[in-house]
């Protein structure tokens, strides 16, 4: 479980960048945290692997407070998937990479070999190959390996389809479904509203540095407050379905009014087409 | 006017085409968004457009690329950069000064401009990208979104005919990315500028642009107007290009025979669809 708890963070001790923000994380969630350029989203993550410390209040991993934990008592829970694949490759082969952390905590045993060889035949890499040299989708999906390839109990994800062509992106996202799905407790910030309402479970929105809504994914998507405060547009199909029933209040009690994915669209409309031939709805 | 005639360009170092029978004109004023797979020739594309290719990259260059009245093989990259702006896909790459108004002013000062006109052109640079509140601030106290709309506002203040944009929302937030293309259109309307767009985020390109033109594996495979292009949702999904939710919820509408129109590009417009078929 990852606590904040009245935390406040600043990087010049004089700004804060955070401002009193407190919400819970349990095992096994896949939270997403929305809100713009400067919300404080990044910061968050930062103080989740220890990165950065609180100015104010405490951030707890499994009940300890990250002030009393050394990085790589951290690094071993927490994964950390930077916005930008280059700033966290530092390896001259793919191997080595995915070797890295195991490396820097001394526990680059058989097991972590084999946890390598793994990793490098799921995500079909070519071991030998130079990682600044692989194409911008492949270096964001070496980078997500070299985190998961460490089995921490949670991953922290920055922005982690940024850059990325759709193909590329449905392929990191259904790697990090398969691991949630498989009980790590995904973290992961993301400004396409898209992926978050196909991914997340949960959403926390942030607006200058403050936590504004916190709640099931579409819950939040569709709260027009939440929206309005953190400049956000919820995905399109929920877009569509607020404002057919702005048109018409009496849809709010129809599946127009719960769809939230195309198909589910789709069906609500043929339904409601189908009712309306049969004379049974006015 | 902009003009690709059987363009094809092979990289020296490369053994395949990275482009083949390109043909493309863009209007003045026109709003291109251009989009495809990760390596399916986009950035390749700019570059011809831009005249990085011949200029800088070498290789085996077939047909024409004509900007202006410039054929870009010929025309010097100094002449070709009068005529058109670009901005990298990575902004940190671009800047060159720690102040925001000194960034503004290197390429100003570099293009020669009489210094009785910098002032202006500085002024209504950074007022047309709505920055000019930070035109004293270091480069680097800025956010993603306000660093875009500095590189956006350097260029812009040359006053290109033609503006060329490698993925300018790629770090952006919704509202900033929305912001962005809105100043964009606006810009591009009041100056008749062109401005060409590589972009993955579909639904703002089908929102703003007058044109969308897909690449696939090195050729055009679309070229048209948005909606007529996103008719064909099951192809693009196909070659791994995104189409916007809304349009996808028109094209199922169609096949399932709940509606006969044309396809859509926006929420908006699904949202008018959708009252048709309740109608």
């Amino acid at each position: 479980m990852i606590e904040f708890k009245a935390v406040s963070a600043s990087y010049d001790d004089e700004m804060p960048v955070l401002k009193d923000v407190s919400f819970t994380i349990d095992d096994g969630d896949f939270v997403a945290f929305v809100g713009t350029n400067g919300a404080g989203k990044s910061t968050t993550m930062r103080l989740m692997n220890g990165l950065l410390k609180p100015t104010a209040g405490e951030v707890l991993i499994d009940g300890v407070p990250t002030t009393q934990l050394k990085t790589s008592q951290l690094a071993a829970q927490v994964g950390f998937l930077f916005q930008n694949p280059d700033r966290q490759i530092c390896c001259n082969t793919v191997r080595d990479e995915l070797l890295f952390g195991f490396r820097a905590q001394g526990r680059a045993d058989a097991h972590a070999e084999a946890r390598v060889d793994a990793i490098i035949e799921q995500f079909g890499f070519d071991a030998d190959a130079e990682p600044f040299l692989l194409n911008r989708g492949t270096r964001q999906l070496l980078a997500l390996a070299s985190i998961i390839v460490m089995e921490t109990p949670y991953v922290v994800l920055d922005e982690p389809t940024t850059g990325l062509d759709f193909r590329e992106c449905a392929k990191v996202m259904d790697i990090i479904a398969q691991l949630h799905a498989h009980g790590t407790t995904v973290i992961m910030v993301c400004h396409d509203m898209e992926v978050v309402g196909d991914y997340a479970q949960r959403v926390i929105a942030m607006t200058a540095g403050r936590v504004v809504a916190d709640g099931p994914t579409f819950q939040v998507l569709c709260d027009r407050s939440a929206l309005d405060a953190t400049h956000l547009l919820a995905p399109q199909i929920p877009q569509i379905s607020m404002a057919l029933v702005e048109n018409d209040p009496a849809r709010a009690d129809t599946a127009l009014a719960r769809a939230n994915t195309v198909d589910e669209m789709l069906d609500a409309l043929q339904a409601q087409e189908g009712a309306m031939s049969c004379g049974e709805v006015s | 006017m902009l003009c690709l005639k059987d363009f094809s360009f092979k990289y020296a170092e490369s053994d395949r085409f990275a482009l083949r029978d390109i043909n493309l004109a863009v209007p003045d004023g026109c709003f291109v968004g251009i989009t495809g797979a990760a390596g399916s020739g986009k950035s390749t594309l700019t570059y011809a457009m831009n005249g990085i290719i011949p200029h800088c990259y070498p290789g085996d260059f077939f047909g024409s690329v004509i900007v202006g009245s410039l054929d870009t093989v010929d025309a010097s990259l100094t002449d070709i950069s009068r005529l058109v702006g670009s901005v990298c896909q990575d902004i940190d790459s671009q800047m060159v000064a720690s102040i925001v108004e000194d960034e503004v002013l290197y390429g100003l000062e570099n293009f020669g401009v009489r210094t009785d006109e910098v002032e202006v052109r500085l002024t209504d640079a950074l007022e047309a990208m709505g920055i000019a509140d930070l035109r004293t601030r270091t480069i680097d106290s800025l956010s993603g979104g306000q660093k875009q709309k500095v590189a956006l506002a350097s260029i812009i203040a040359l006053r290109p005919k033609v503006l060329l944009l490698d993925e300018p929302t790629a770090e952006l937030d919704p509202a900033s990315s929305l912001a962005v293309f809105e100043l964009l259109r606006e810009y591009a309307h009041h100056h008749q500028t062109t401005v060409i767009v590589v972009e993955q985020k579909i639904a703002l390109l089908a929102d703003f642009a007058d044109k969308l033109v897909i690449v696939e594996k090195g050729r055009i495979r679309f070229d048209g107007a948005p909606a007529d292009v996103l008719a064909h949702s099951e192809e693009l999904l196909e070659i791994g290009v995104n189409v916007p939710r809304a349009t996808s919820l028109v094209n199922g509408l169609r096949q399932r025979g709940l509606y006969r129109g044309s396809a859509v590009r926006d929420v908006d417009e699904a949202v008018a669809v959708c009252e048709e078929v309740l109608a």
